[in-house]
């Protein structure tokens, strides 16, 4: 057990630091206020990873045949810990290198790779993930919208919501029902979001501008070849993508760097000397890094080759702790940030409290913890 | 960062597994609450497990290994200590290390007997005496599930010992965590057992989700106290050390209630051992100060002393 940083690692790291600083512009944390979806950072971010692009840091972790070096987890680990902790200056595109992109190259045609890959690993493609309905959102599975074959094509009708960057995405990664079977009655087709009959609606949310959307599908036709995978193995590829997704997002790295921030500013006016807020802090960062380590150990398997299941579940509770506990430690400590003052851990409290919702509910993860990691008797349905 | 074990690590902890078979399973006992065997003292001392620290291909990480693997077992057995500060005091005491915090000198102390050789810690410095019968009570009803004895007082003759008292302090830090983590794996386990047989209402206690999801949680919380003690044993690090002493300090005040609530009258009673881990467990909890004692060591560390 060693768990020291190779140099090699190390000078990986200083180099996307120096990238951060060299390409984010001097009001970046104003900046990074805007919602993650809001036009002004899906702008940045598309120049932003077109840089990150050209210095092959962008998709580093993928195969070398697509663009990629290659790199073991370890260096996507510390590539998207700089990028969360820098405010996530790639927007909505972190998903496509995080998930999307990897489920293509696993999943996807020949076309669907000619047609998809090149946009996200030049960092120009912006997705949305078309999950969650009105009626499904924790129990996806009862989803309703509905794909039908007419010909050549399917004809789609229903509705998604809370879908991130719907906005300006253009292309969804869209879940829907083509049979009556709950989950193998579903399947995955991507569409282009100027196809007609498609209206996005943006919904206000605290996490900021431009972010959260609904979206409408009425008489929406696609090719039979838009379907990724097969007719039916939606579930056991969106299983796969949701791995990806949770052991992607640093989110501990984030609240960490929130907590250091919170720390500093209380040092520099003298407000760091009452023990109770020593003892706070002290507190946070001990779940800040019980979280980070649960998830190192996890990435450290998968490093090794090994497939990581329901233990993902218990490491993204650990972070899901640190986040709300950073959030919590700066709204009583530092309210005047989330009135403006401190965009930085603004922006920290904006995202962090998402962390025990989006991607899975804190306690559909302890559920799957109960059964699958505990081993306890599954709850009756 | 490579966080599977090593393979002498591995071959260490196979080698602990083999030998501790016939102390897997709880005694049936009433008084004192605690399981000791000497025999179980004797035949780790023989094979040699507490000295890994010593050799530098094993060095603190495998003796954090060896003590959370030891307090997995319902038997109490010194271990952390030993393993962890013996290495430093030079010689090769005869008896068990005991570890005494100035500030809190009236606190049971951990297998104290006579000659013991006990370590006390000032933040001025570190120092040492033997234990003879005349200087501590033995305590055989007390409620905490280890052989503990009270010191009458201080003794003012103290031997000063040439180590750092931030090291010790890491260090006791250490052991505490890696030892809580232990402790709460076992009765983690233990309980998890129970709640997946017990019967109430026509299905098993543990197809509840109010059960299902504190043990969820327990879960999470114990594995990250198993974490951040081998990540704290690697470097001893003061910042590192204080915050798993924390999180495992935390850690055993919130699952030492819900794991007793969860097994009803048992958990009350002597029939069911759980008390055998948790009773270490609160007694652990508030040494150096309990978890705000860490968090204030923790804060010096990482941001510097208090000002103002
Ligand atoms: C910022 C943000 C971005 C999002 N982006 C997207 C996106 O891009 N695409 C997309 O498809 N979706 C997105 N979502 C939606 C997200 O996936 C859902 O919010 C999530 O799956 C939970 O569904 P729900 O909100 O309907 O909550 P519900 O399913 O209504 O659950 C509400 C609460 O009930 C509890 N609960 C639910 N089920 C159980 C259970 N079995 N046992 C115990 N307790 C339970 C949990 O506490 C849960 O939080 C986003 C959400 C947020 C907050």
């Amino acid at each position: 057990m060693n768990f020291e940083w190779t140099e090699e690692q190390n000078a990986f790291r200083q180099r996307l630091r120096d990238f951060i600083a060299r390409n984010v512009p001097e009001d970046w944390e104003r900046f990074a206020e805007h919602g993650p979806g809001s036009p002004a950072l899906t702008e940045f971010a598309r120049e932003f990873c077109g840089t990150l692009a050209e210095d092959d840091l962008l998709t580093p972790h993928w195969p070398v045949e697509i663009g990629g070096l290659g790199l073991d987890p370890w260096h996507q680990t510390i590539l998207a810990e700089e990028m969360w902790s820098a405010g996530e200056p790639r927007g909505g595109q972190y998903m496509n290198v995080n998930w999307i992109g990897p489920t293509l190259m696993k999943y996807g045609s020949e076309e669907h790779k000619a047609r998809y890959l090149p946009g996200i690993t030049s960092g120009q493609a912006l997705w949305c993930q078309g999950f969650s309905e009105p009626g499904s959102g924790s129990d996806l599975a009862s989803l309703r919208t509905r794909a039908e074959p007419v010909g050549e094509s399917y004809r789609i009708n229903g509705q998604k919501v809370w879908t991130s960057y719907a906005g300006l995405a253009e292309t969804c990664f869209l879940l829907c029902r083509t049979g009556e079977d709950r989950k193998r009655g579903i399947s995955i087709l991507l569409v282009p979001m100027d196809t007609p009959g498609i209206t996005v609606r943006e919904i206000p949310s605290i996490i900021g501008r431009g972010d959260i959307h609904e979206v409408f599908f009425d008489d929406v036709e696609v090719p039979l070849s838009a379907r990724l995978g097969e007719e039916g193995q939606a579930w056991e590829i969106i299983a796969y993508s949701l791995t990806n997704e949770r052991l992607g997002i640093p989110r501990y790295a984030l609240a960490r760097a929130a907590l250091e921030r919170a720390v500093s500013i209380l040092s520099e006016r003298g407000d760091f000397a009452d023990d109770a807020v020593r003892i706070a802090a002290a507190q946070v960062a001990s779940l800040c890094e019980a979280a980070r380590l649960a998830n190192y150990a996890l990435i450290d398997r998968r490093a090794k080759g090994e497939t990581v299941g329901a233990e993902a579940s218990s490491a993204r509770f650990a972070t899901i702790m640190a986040e709300r506990r950073v959030a919590e430690f700066v709204a009583e400590q530092l309210p005047e940030a989330l009135a403006g003052t401190h965009p930085f851990l603004k922006m920290h409290h904006q995202r962090g409290i998402v962390a025990g919702i989006a991607a899975g509910a804190a306690e559909i993860q302890l559920n799957i913890v109960a059964s699958d990691v505990l081993q306890l008797p599954r709850e009756p349905r | 960062m490579d966080l599977s074990l090593s393979s002498d690590q591995r071959t260490i902890l196979d080698a602990l597994d083999a030998m501790l078979r016939p102390w897997e399973s709880a005694p049936i006992h009433d008084a004192p609450l605690f399981a000791s065997d000497d025999a179980l003292e004797a035949a780790l001392a023989e094979a040699g497990f507490l000295q890994v620290t010593a050799d530098p291909d094993l060095g603190t990480v495998t003796a954090a290994l060896v003590i959370e693997r030891l307090a997995r077992l319902p038997y109490a057995v010194e271990a952390a200590a030993s393993a962890l500060i013996g290495p430093l005091l030079g010689d090769d005491p005869a008896g068990p290390i005991c570890l005494v915090d100035t500030r809190q000198w009236r606190r049971p102390v951990r297998y104290l007997r006579e000659n013991a050789r006990v370590v006390v810690l000032e933040d001025a410095g570190v120092s040492a005496f033997t234990a003879s019968a005349g200087q501590f009570r033995a305590e055989p009803k007390a409620l905490f599930a280890y052989p503990v004895a009270s010191l009458h007082e201080l003794p003012d003759a103290l031997e000063p010992l040439p180590i750092d008292p931030a090291q010790l302090r890491a260090r006791w830090q250490v052991g505490l965590a890696a030892e809580c983590a232990g402790l709460l794996a076992g009765a983690l386990a233990s309980t998890a057992a129970h709640v997946s047989d017990r019967q109430q209402f026509g299905r098993p206690l543990a197809t509840f989700q109010a059960i299902r999801h504190r043990l969820a949680e327990a879960h999470v919380r114990i594995n990250g106290a198993y974490w951040l003690a081998m990540s704290a044993a690697a470097g001893c690090d003061p910042g590192q050390a204080a915050l798993a002493a924390l999180h495992a300090a935390e850690t055993a005040r919130m699952c030492t209630y819900d794991f007793h609530q969860f097994l009803g009258a048992m958990g009350m009673t002597l029939e069911h051992p759980l008390h055998l881990w948790t009773y270490r467990l609160k007694l652990l909890a508030g040494e150096l100060g309990g978890a705000a004692g860490h968090a204030r060591s923790a804060a010096d560390a990482l941001w510097g002393p208090a000002e103002g």
